[in-house]
């Protein structure tokens, strides 16, 4: 199958079942609602390294939020149901409580399997908190000394679906780096999928485990790494001298299918000969995404 | 089963009618006869429900009582769950007591709507009450938990000796509202006669105002402006003649 001359290979996206969130952050303007979402979804690329994987969804305009106010959508993964509420207990703490005029609500109200992240916050308060129960829900009022924070009691968790990807396989870095920003901006907004690298884009794709570091959980792809093509089994074509990789993760499946194909659609342009995906043979991941059944 | 049971009022009562049987979650495993033959008190003497209203549906959990009943007392006393719609003016002691579920009144409510049984310590536990007209006196006194909502007038003592919970008042509220106040909030809209024993703190924008008021707008279609939504409140601490952790909120008119 080819796309705009781009080859797109016969091959499958492996990604696993992750536990999400989605918190919507709401600020006097769309910019402090935006900081706080930086700083809520910085250092988490990866559960490798960082136990959790988070990324802005789409910015949320007024009427969309509780509280009328723009605001930001996040999606917040970790691989296991107990390390979700513990992470988004210490990250909102550090990073929403502390940002000015913001408000925490959850954006998964109709899900049933709740995580007690606002009540857990609300010690913060120090006995001065108090709550109030608007349509059902419970929101806590934190004292700060800007004013009131405000956080809802419990947010959802679903089971999610993290490591979405595929692999920009272009003649230079140039063109690689040109295909990867046109596929992230394709992909930019979607609902239900976040892109939690820099820029939303792996320039160090990697594979599972270390040839020579027995300790190493993750060490470099080295089979799309184009200057090993003479010391390991490369796996890039001829031509191809820069792969860079888009990794997704989403609400479900479907947001997943949705993103790829925008994605891989806007990075089939000129200088890229190819688009592929990572597996680990079916053996890991229980979603897998074909590329070409994406495409047709 | 219907979608609703209709009361319709077909003969004005005389005297106070107490009909506190009127709840939807007590209606909503009885046929229309059995609704008809549940007790009420008229002047004093027992009667029957049937009595005064026509009834119309059964085993639902939805309710419609039609009339002017401002003589008629204790309508949802207790009500755990379900929905009353009035339409038309309310009389005393409605909703008294009740755990959840909702009451919306096209008119007027009388005195201690939401309130408490004569005796007892505590009033509404839960659920929510909208009253589009004026509220009579002690509205919410001492209820523990829930929203009352009043889109005109409230009258003496509003939220009197509220545990806690909300009230929100769009018109004015009479004297001594919030007096004995423990916690919760009474959300000022207009003016309000605050006793000497509460204690002004600050002007700041109470973070839940916005998404109670949206709520409000979208829940019960009511034309609340932007002004309350985006605007500042005074915040007064009280009762300190109490725990003083309650609090009334009053809007700051004109700014926005």
């Amino acid at each position: 199958m080819k796309i705009n001359g781009v080859t797109i290979e016969d091959t499958f996206a492996e990604a696993f079942t992750m536990r999400v969130a989605r918190i919507v952050i709401t600020g006097r303007t769309a910019q402090w609602a935006r900081e706080a979402a930086v700083k809520l979804t910085g250092f988490a690329t990866s559960v490798i390294g960082c136990k959790c994987e988070a990324g802005i969804e789409r910015p949320l305009v007024a009427a969309e939020t509780p509280d009328g106010r723009p605001g930001v959508s996040v999606l917040f993964l970790t691989m296991d149901k107990a390390s979700l509420p513990e992470q988004l207990i210490v990250r909102l703490g550090q990073t929403v409580l502390t940002c000015p005029t913001t408000a925490c609500f959850d954006g998964l109200p109709e899900v049933p399997d709740r995580l007690a992240v606002g009540k857990a916050l609300r010690v913060f308060g120090d006995g001065f908190q108090s709550s109030k129960v608007i349509g059902g829900k419970r929101y806590w009022r934190l004292p700060v000394m800007e004013g009131e924070f405000l956080v809802e009691e419990t947010f959802g968790m679903l089971k999610g679906v993290g490591g979405g990807n595929f692999l920009i396989l272009a003649a230079d870095s140039d063109a690689a780096l040109a295909a990867a920003e046109a596929a992230v901006a394709a992909m930019t907004d979607l609902p239900g999928v976040i892109l939690p690298f820099p820029g939303g884009v792996v320039r160090s794709g990697s594979k599972v485990g270390s040839k020579r570091y027995k300790n190493m959980v993750a060490t470099t792809n080295d089979p799309f790494d184009p200057t090993l093509r003479a010391a390991t089994e490369s796996r890039i074509p001829e031509g191809v001298n820069s792969v860079l990789e888009i990794v997704l993760d989403g609400t479900d499946a479907p947001s997943i299918d949705t993103a790829m194909r925008a994605g891989i659609r806007a990075a089939c342009r000129p200088g890229v000969k190819a688009i592929t995906a990572a597996n680990f043979g079916g053996k890991l991941g229980p979603h897998h995404f074909h590329l070409r059944k994406i495409m047709a | 089963m219907s979608d609703a049971v209709v009361l319709t009022l077909r003969e004005q009562p005389k005297h106070a009618l107490i009909a506190d049987v009127i709840a939807p979650d007590r209606f909503a495993s009885l046929d229309a006869t059995e609704i008809a033959a549940l007790p009420v008190v008229h002047g004093g003497r027992a009667a029957k429900l049937g009595d005064f209203f026509k009834v119309k549906g059964a085993r639902a959990t939805t309710l419609r009582i039609e009339g002017d009943l401002a003589n008629v007392e204790g309508i949802g006393t207790g009500m755990a769950g379900g929905e009353i719609f009035v339409a038309g003016s309310a009389g005393r002691d409605l909703g008294v007591q009740m755990a959840g579920g909702r009451i919306d009144v096209s008119g007027d409510a009388g005195d201690n709507t939401g309130g408490a049984r004569p005796g007892a310590s505590r009033g509404m536990t839960g659920g929510e009450i909208v009253i589009r007209g004026n509220a009579g006196d002690e509205l919410g006194a001492r209820m523990r938990r829930g929203l009352i909502v009043v889109i005109g007038d409230a009258g003496r003592g509003t939220g009197r000796g509220v545990i806690a919970g909300t009230v929100v008042v769009f018109g004015k509220a009479g004297p001594g509202a919030g007096r004995f106040l423990k916690r919760g909030s009474i959300v000022a809209l207009g003016a309000i006669e605050r006793p000497a024993t509460f204690r002004y703190v600050c002007t700041y924008l109470p973070s839940y105002v916005p998404v109670l008021l949206r709520y409000l707008r979208a829940r019960y279609d009511l034309a609340i402006p932007d002004g309350p939504i985006t605007g500042r409140y005074q915040r007064y601490a009280g009762d300190m003649a109490e725990l003083g952790r309650g609090e009334i909120l009053q809007w700051v008119r004109g700014e926005a």
